[in-house]
């Protein structure tokens, strides 16, 4: 896989073959595998009790929409390209406006790995001792990162 | 004085609204760029002290970001949420 800026500001990723797209979906299937949602997460964070039952009440849903919306919508984006290359080589383009989305479901797949697998700095992580979906696990995370800090040079700057 | 005539007496008070800080924690995902990123975004400070705020988070785990009244605290709190940031709002000391 090959991931480059574009002149629109934008990011192209070019797929190999069908590995690489069983990758990228994997994005979407690890962000949804968290077992505590985000929002939820976030709004235990809210102790104040002037401010915590509204925020429950009110916020909490609105965010876990957002959240649930990014993934569905970057699992389309990411759907609708391998068709069009029949899930071989190709290209899948993240525009600009797809910045957000893209990074929201890549940071919720990031999260729930760590939920899962409880890496840690990355530097400190011994690869020997890890299981296979453990180190497999990793590698994802890894790889999301990378793209992460892809739009963050590239596209959101 | 007739008996029906009513003394008023009125007194008033003024004390300070205690503001309200905008703490943002350090978490295991959330890229270093990324918190700088935000913080220029919400609170539109400049890249130097978006920096200085994101390594305070880096470094002691946490750092207050803003401070004022709560409805405006609440929103910037919601707006980091938004952006997946680990924020909180507590009432400063």
């Amino acid at each position: 896989m090959k991931a480059m800026p574009t002149l629109e500001g934008g990011l192209r990723i070019d797929a190999v073959d069908s590995t690489d797209w069983l990758l990228l979906s994997a994005a979407t299937d690890d962000a949804v595998s968290c077992d505590e949602k985000l929002a939820q997460r976030l709004g235990d964070l809210i102790t104040d009790r002037e401010v915590a039952a509204d925020w429950q009440e009110f916020i909490v849903p609105e965010l876990d929409e957002g959240f649930s919306a990014d993934i569905v919508y970057v699992a389309t984006r990411i759907a609708a390209a391998r068709v069009e290359t029949g899930g071989g080589p190709g290209p899948l383009w993240i525009t600009p406006e797809d910045a957000a989305p893209w990074y929201s479901t890549l940071n919720q797949a990031r999260l729930a790995l760590e939920e899962r697998y409880d890496f840690g700095p990355g530097e400190s992580i011994d690869l020997a001792a890890l299981s296979v979906d453990e180190r497999s696990g990793f590698f994802r995370s890894q790889f999301y990162c990378g793209l992460q800090s892809l739009l963050l040079e590239h596209v959101m700057c | 004085m007739a008996d029906s005539d009513t003394l008023t007496d009125t007194r008033q008070a003024t004390e300070l609204d205690m503001p309200w800080n905008v703490i943002i924690h350090d978490d295991p995902v959330n890229l270093m760029g990324y918190v700088t990123y935000v913080l220029k975004k919400i609170f539109a400070y400049d890249e130097n002290k978006a920096s200085i705020l994101m390594m305070q988070v880096h470094q002691k785990g946490r750092s207050v970001v803003w401070s004022g009244q709560l409805e405006k605290a609440e929103f910037y709190v919601q707006q980091l949420h938004s952006h997946q940031l680990t924020a909180s709002l507590e009432k400063s000391k």
